[in-house]
């Protein structure tokens, strides 16, 4: 069906394919799994011609295609169900189904109700979905629209005649167990039409749907793997090459936090996505946060730091409480924080590695200095840091907190996001340093692995509260299972 | 790994190096065509290249210079302020009925009350959340009505013109002293720009004020000065044209809006915000002063000025607004 070879794209800083080659059959499901930045999302978006690969071929049924967009790559027969959905919310499903192709549904400029309705509720058989092609999109389940979006995808079959390739990115990440029960029923639905390619960060789920599964690293192939012999592991392991993981993790670099004295109090904390949320953080504490999206744990990190709404309870660092009015007050306060989206939170890509070092100080720092301790790969300071590596971006926001030697308090929200092994390795050596050094790390890891590697203690929330509390110290880690269990 | 990293050094060392070429167009156009103009003037009509015209020309180029520089602070916040023209007008009716009270002391208190104003619209811009452009669109109609009103709709004459002498004099019989004033007002500015944190801050907020807001910068602060700087600059335009036309007048800066936009935009300030530079403002008015000279020498009518306005405007904003922000325009 598609036949994918030497597919390459580099971007400033980081090459996101670098060569990348496979194929899809007619009728098969083909599985993507790869840690953050492995080129996973950069794939796709090759395919249904978002992004535009810089060398290598595409072939779909041995046609060799450039594809310029969505448009376009509906006509040749791939669609795709995007992570973050791509329904109109005020329009009904039906018309959602048949955006853009309404072929007979529309005459002289017109909708004809009755064809429209009978043409999308011929693509909603196909995968056998009870939702009424007549509802308003808004007031669907997050899970009946994804039927939607699917069935969208479908309705490409009836314009090209030839079998669709369907891409899933991320399709089960919101998703309740019943309901990614359901979506797996439709996957093999689907088979009977289409090819689909299934992207999950859940290797279980991957190794359960897929007949087939490429494993991307660093922008390349890593390896082909048969479901049926291997295990999750061994996934796991080829994801992210041979690393020895207690050097990955700087663990001779672990020093046990002072158990006497409270860094950073949260009493009785509400706020939108998070309730009555209470811990202790203590000097040269990591702790990690562990939930599954909707937990209410990047909006609990961000309301400590002022950049959401608290509505009720108290924050108190070394005793003093703490304004969250704005992250200016908290900045003074001694908190520090790494944004997920480093490229619009963390830096200010157009100006130089120095003004974002120093960026919310009034008098000079000394850059120079930082960007040795920190082995900051970069010409000079006052090269724009769009420049440099998505590693070496992330060292100059945490210098950013670390050069007045007033930190306290650090949050980190997937501060490893999109790093390369070499970059994440560092990262992790600094964060050991710190807690070393006395402050108090709160950490949304990117992974459960780094999750748990690199805490001292686990929260798990779930719904807005703090559910459990795990010890995870050095040499007694829990098994990720059984952190996953209390998560879901 | 090692091999790598030396090929994303050197990588980032050749973006340092070579600029991008659409930073070298953006950089190298606004002088060049201000360079070209200057030629084909000069072509057309050689008594222009005599020092005393030239310093003439500069002479009429100054209030919209003064008026432009405050605003392309706001510009660089990211931000615009269209009532600057209305508030110049506005100083200029205040400075006329201010002067037998104040006398001396009236300039200065234009343009602090103007400073005022300025800061009250950028206070509403923040503290209620509504664009810049429309908060400062309702202040445009709000300091005309105001200057209307204190003006009684009619020209108010300086009654003694001595407070702003001056403003409109020639230092040694051939420097005039509005032409220093200008050039003060830009120097003034880029050094704020340039050297302190503030200057810093109106970049960052300008580029990306989702990390700057997360830096734990004073977002709101710093948009507050901005438009009080660009209110200041305002009013001191203001002052320039009573100085020469020795009254104030409830319109007499209003038709200053366009070119004064047209200045920051031609100059190569990107309207989106952080790119951008208070030379390229005066660049910029150097090159609207010569048009509209030269739209004049070549006898088109005047109504057709602002036609080129209009146009130098869309196609400035086109070459240098940064798309990378903007994945929809409005």
């Amino acid at each position: 069906m598609i036949e994918v070879s030497g597919l390459r794209k580099a971007y400033p800083g980081v090459v996101a394919l670098d060569g990348v080659s496979l194929q899809i059959r007619p009728h098969e499901v083909v599985g993507l799994a790869g840690e953050n930045g492995a080129g996973k999302s950069t794939l796709l978006k090759a395919l249904v011609g978002l992004v535009r690969p810089d060398s290598g071929t595409i072939r779909i049924r041995g046609r060799e295609v450039r594809l310029r967009g969505v448009a376009q790559a509906a006509t040749e027969g791939i669609g795709m169900v995007f992570q973050e959905q791509s329904l109109v919310p005020n329009l009904t499903a039906a018309e959602n189904i048949l955006l853009g192709c309404e072929g007979s549904a529309v005459r002289l400029g017109l909708y004809r109700w009755r064809r429209l309705r009978e043409l999308a509720q011929a693509q909603l058989d196909k995968i056998g979905s009870r939702v009424d092609p007549m509802a308003r999109t808004e007031t669907l389940s997050f899970a009946e629209r994804q039927m939607v979006e699917i069935a969208k995808v479908l309705a490409i079959e009836e314009r090209t005649r030839a079998q669709p390739v369907v891409l899933l990115d991320e399709p089960t990440s919101v998703l309740e167990a019943e309901e990614i029960e359901t979506l797996f029923g439709q996957i093999e639905r689907l088979r009977k039409h289409a090819s689909v390619v299934f992207v999950s960060h859940r290797l279980d789920e991957v190794l359960q749907v897929s007949d087939r599964v490429y494993v991307l690293r660093g922008g390349q192939v890593a390896g082909e793997v048969d479901p049926a012999t291997a295990g999750a592991a061994g996934l796991h392991r080829m994801m992210i090459g041979a690393e020895a993981t207690g050097s990955h993790y700087h663990d001779d670099l672990h020093r046990p936090p002072e158990r006497s004295s409270v860094r950073l109090s949260v009493r009785g904390l509400c706020g939108e996505g998070f309730t009555d949320i209470s811990f202790d953080l203590i000097r040269g504490e990591v702790v990690a946060v562990a939930g599954v999206h909707g937990s209410g744990r990047e909006e609990l990190c961000r309301a400590l730091f002022g950049a959401r709404a608290v509505t009720a309870g108290q924050v108190l660092i070394d005793g003093e409480a703490v304004s969250l009015t704005g992250p200016r007050r908290a900045v003074r306060a001694g908190l520090g924080y790494v944004p997920s989206e480093r490229k619009v939170e963390g830096v200010v890509s157009a100006m130089s590695v120095a003004d974002n070092m120093t960026l919310p100080y009034t008098r000079p720092q000394d850059v120079e200095e930082w960007i040795g301790r920190l082995r900051i790969k970069t010409p000079d300071r006052r090269t724009p840091i769009g420049s440099l590596s998505g590693g070496n971006q992330q060292k100059v926001v945490l210098a950013r907190w670390l050069l007045t030697g007033s930190l306290r308090v650090l949050l980190l929200d997937h501060p490893t996001r999109g790093l390369d092994v070499g970059a994440k390795s560092e990262v992790y050596r600094l964060i050991r340093e710190l807690a070393a050094a006395g402050v108090a790390v709160l950490l949304l890891a990117d992974s459960l692995e780094e999750c748990i590697a690199l805490s001292d203690r686990v929260l798990v929330m779930k719904e807005g509260r703090v559910t459990v509390t795990l010890d995870t110290p050095p040499g007694a880690k829990p098994d990720p299972v059984d952190v996953v269990k209390e998560m879901v | 790994m090692a091999d790598a990293a030396r090929v994303a050094g050197l990588r980032g060392r050749l973006a340092a190096r070579v600029p991008e070429r659409r930073h070298v167009v953006v950089t190298a156009m606004p002088v060049t065509a201000f360079l070209v103009l200057l030629a084909a003037l000069a072509v057309a009509s050689p008594a222009l290249l005599e020092t005393g015209s030239l310093l003439t020309l500069a002479d009429s180029a100054a209030p919209l210079t003064v008026l432009a520089a405050g605003a392309t602070v706001v510009v660089l916040c990211g931000g615009i302020d269209l009532s600057v023209a209305a508030l110049a007008s506005l100083a200029s009716v205040l400075l006329a009925s201010w002067v037998p009270a104040l006398s001396g002391a009236a300039v200065p208190a234009v343009v602090a009350a103007c400073a005022v104003a300025g800061a009250v619209q950028g206070l509403v811009h923040v503290a209620f959340r509504i664009p810049s452009f429309v908060v400062t669109l309702g202040g445009m109609t709000l300091w005309s009505a105001v200057a209307l009103l204190a003006s009684g709709a009619a020209t108010v004459p300086m009654p003694d013109s001595t407070p702003t002498d001056w403003a409109f004099t020639r230092l040694g019989g051939l420097v005039p002293s509005a032409v220093l004033v200008a050039l003060a007002t830009v120097v003034a500015l880029a050094a704020l720009m340039r050297f302190t944190p503030l200057g810093r801050w109106v970049r960052a907020i300008g580029h990306a004020e989702p990390a700057a807001r997360l830096a734990g910068l004073p977002i709101a602060r710093v948009k507050v000065i901005a438009f009080a700087l660009s209110g200041a600059t305002a009013g001191l335009a203001g002052a320039l044209l009573v100085a020469r036309t020795f009254s104030g007048a409830p319109t007499l800066a209003d038709s200053l809006l366009l070119p004064a936009v047209a200045a920051i935009v031609v100059g190569g300030t990107a309207i989106t915000g952080g790119h951008g530079a208070l030379w390229r403002t005066l660049v910029g008015a150097g090159i609207v002063t010569l048009l509209r000279v030269g739209l004049s020498y070549a006898g088109v009518d005047a109504a057709y000025e602002s036609i080129l306005y209009g146009v130098l405007i869309v196609g400035a904003v086109a070459l240098t607004i940064d798309r990378s922000k903007l994945s929809i325009v409005k």
